[in-house]
């Protein structure tokens, strides 16, 4: 028995009506407000190698990518995140263009979520890209977009919270270098694990650098953070590394932003992928990240040509559906008039409706088969007015 | 999400009992609590904070999704959904312990063909062996988990043990502990940020309970 032809597969759907038109606002919005601050648009294939996720890096687990082969069977995915072909871009056919670049994307990724977890597996994404120039001013750039960014999806509800993974790093570094255990202490401080984080500690000899580790996840909030890691950090590589980021962190709430930035020192990604500051944004009516991202200085340079970038994303088909709820169901635009043509007057019914048109009247011409049903289905649609045109270009208004 | 309220969702039974325990020892008004009837979501008066009475992976889903901000669920129940959310505390209550176990005096290691285990828990179980490097075939068992080495199915289960007595009285044995369980605190990750001092005041007052 067939049933598959009825059903989208689990993680997607169908977006009807005003769900598409809360998608594409959005993306209007962003693509807007990108296209301002100078980023040029790519658009990468759908289709990539699976070698493209899986360099060094090792980002991406295979199990989370949609994967196919090509004619030469060659494994291929559907691409689960656009800044690696971006990055590609950058180190092939881009090699030669003006750097620094500012590049922006509006496209869809793919990846496998577990069954039964409500996430969509084919998520929206519109983000930027800004390849090369100065890390301070590109870090400062880069999360004032995200703000705005923020913005633009949400009213006024929004928060920004920035971490560096440089601190993780540098302390864990010179507690071990064993990936395994260095993997382990990082889950946990991205879970904020803190039972399991004490105890996983324990089996490190007592130092300041031990010590800042098992407090990282908890440094996180507002300005009083820095008091705290001041003297948590004190004494350990990580106090250089404070100053630097203070000076973005300030920057930043001198933007007059100021109640919605917040700082995580805990934030930790999965190594080898952000070398730098990382950021999330979040909107209230979603129990996730809706923005994410951050400096990734060495994955252009594992495509061969070594160049510093930072980025963020953000998750569109989220931003739209708050920005639906919260904009109730008045998006669709209405047809003021249906335009009915008489049987013998085909032509110039067609002719009145885009006369309409071009007016800047909504008209719509009716496909009905009678005028009784042109009522009937005006009614139904909501439009306000039937215009019945006759053979001698007569005119009749029925309001409804 | 109700923006002035805290939600949390507790594992309906023991460790919603142990909860509303500790609620009461932190001078919680959990009148409401105790004489619940059949609703599922409870106000506590003069907190600002409702309770969620769910299944244990429920609760995990409810949290995750930030429709409820708090959690109180199992570790074991944790280790095997998984899933994304901040597990800040140790409650200490609801301890028990993950075993690897089977039929009395057998050598579970033994032999080079591929072993067989039963299990309500076929991620943690799954976990387990792969941290081994060791293949073993996973039959996953709704009930009675004890009964599959009994009749033959498996070489051995993994599963949950408190004191021990039921595997005594069937002839089975713990083998080797797989991990140790209790209560967890879990956050929602963005609840965590966005609403951090209610949060963090909470948290404090169960911990200073908690570690005494």
């Amino acid at each position: 028995m067939k049933k598959n032809d009825l059903l989208t597969p689990e993680g997607t759907r169908d977006l009807l009506f005003n769900e598409s038109i809360a998608r594409r606002t959005i993306e209007e919005k962003l693509r807007h407000l990108f296209e301002n601050y100078g980023y040029s648009e790519v658009i990468t294939p759908g289709l990539e190698f699976y070698d493209v996720f899986t360099l060094k890096t090792r980002y991406f687990p295979q199990e989370s990518m949609y994967k196919l082969s090509d004619a030469k069977g060659r494994l291929m995915v559907l691409r689960p995140d656009s800044t690696m072909p971006i990055a590609r871009l950058a180190a092939t056919r881009l090699r030669d263009e003006i750097f620094p670049m500012k590049l922006f994307y509006n496209q869809n990724i793919f990846r496998i979520n577990p069954k039964n977890s409500g996430r969509d597996d084919e998520i929206t994404q519109s983000g930027i890209e800004i390849i090369g120039g100065d890390a301070k001013r590109a870090d400062i750039e880069v999360l004032s977009l995200a703000v705005e960014a923020l913005k633009a999806c949400a009213v006024d509800d929004y928060r920004i919270e920035i971490g560096d993974s440089a601190f993780f790093r540098v302390l864990i570094l010179s507690v071990t270098d064993d990936e395994d255990e260095v993997e382990e202490v990082r889950g946990y401080i991205e879970n904020k694990n803190y039972p399991e984080l004490r105890s996983s500690l324990a089996k490190y000899n007592v130092s300041k650098e031990v010590k800042a580790l098992e407090v990282l996840p908890t440094l996180f909030g507002g300005k009083e953070v820095f008091e705290k890691a001041e003297e948590i950090f004190s004494g350990t590589s990580a106090a250089d590394l404070l100053h630097d980021f203070k000076q973005v962190y300030d920057i930043l709430c001198s933007l007059g932003v100021k109640d919605k930035v917040s700082v995580d020192l805990g934030m930790v990604q999965k190594a080898n992928y952000y070398t730098g500051i990382i950021f999330r944004g979040y909107i209230s009516g979603y129990g996730m990240a809706v923005l994410s991202g951050g400096r990734y200085d060495t994955i252009i340079g594992d495509f061969g040509s070594s160049l510093p970038a930072t980025g963020f994303a953000v998750n569109v088909n989220a931003a739209a559906n708050v920005f639906l709820k919260n904009n109730g169901t008045q998006l669709a635009k209405h047809s003021e008039v249906l335009v009915y043509a008489d049987e013998n007057a085909l032509e110039q019914g067609f002719a009145y409706c885009k006369k309409l048109n071009d007016e800047g009247i909504f008209a719509e011409y009716s496909i009905n088969c009678s005028l009784e049903e042109a009522k009937e289905y005006a009614l139904k649609k909501g439009i306000d007015k039937v215009e019945v045109i006759r053979k001698n270009g007569e005119k009749t208004e029925i309001s409804l | 999400m109700s923006e002035c309220n805290l939600r949390i969702a507790l594992t309906k039974g023991r460790l919603e009992k142990d909860t509303v325990n500790l609620f009461e020892s932190l001078g919680f008004d959990v009148t409401a609590l105790k004489e619940k009837g059949r609703k599922l979501i409870l106000p506590v008066h003069g907190q600002n904070i409702d309770v969620v009475l769910a299944k244990a992976a429920d609760v995990i889903a409810y949290v995750e999704h930030g429709v409820c901000d708090l959690g109180v669920v199992g570790k074991d129940t944790i280790m095997e959904h998984g899933g994304k959310y901040f597990e800040i505390a140790d409650l200490g209550f609801g301890k028990c312990k993950f075993a690897l176990a089977g039929r009395k005096g057998y050598d579970f290691y033994k032999g080079y063909d591929v072993k067989t285990v039963a299990s309500k828990y076929t991620n943690v179980a799954r976990a387990f062996f792969e941290s081994k490097g060791m293949d073993v075939d996973i039959v996953k068992i709704e009930g009675s988990v004890e009964l599959a080495p009994l009749l033959g199915l498996a070489d051995g289960i993994v599963d949950i043990v408190e004191t021990g007595t039921t595997l005594k009285e069937n002839g089975l044995e713990v083998y080797e502990d797989v991990a140790d369980v209790s209560a967890r605190l879990i956050v929602n990750t963005v609840s965590m940020k966005l609403k951090k001092e209610k949060i963090d005041n909470l948290v404090s007052m169960i911990e200073s309970k908690i570690r005494r």
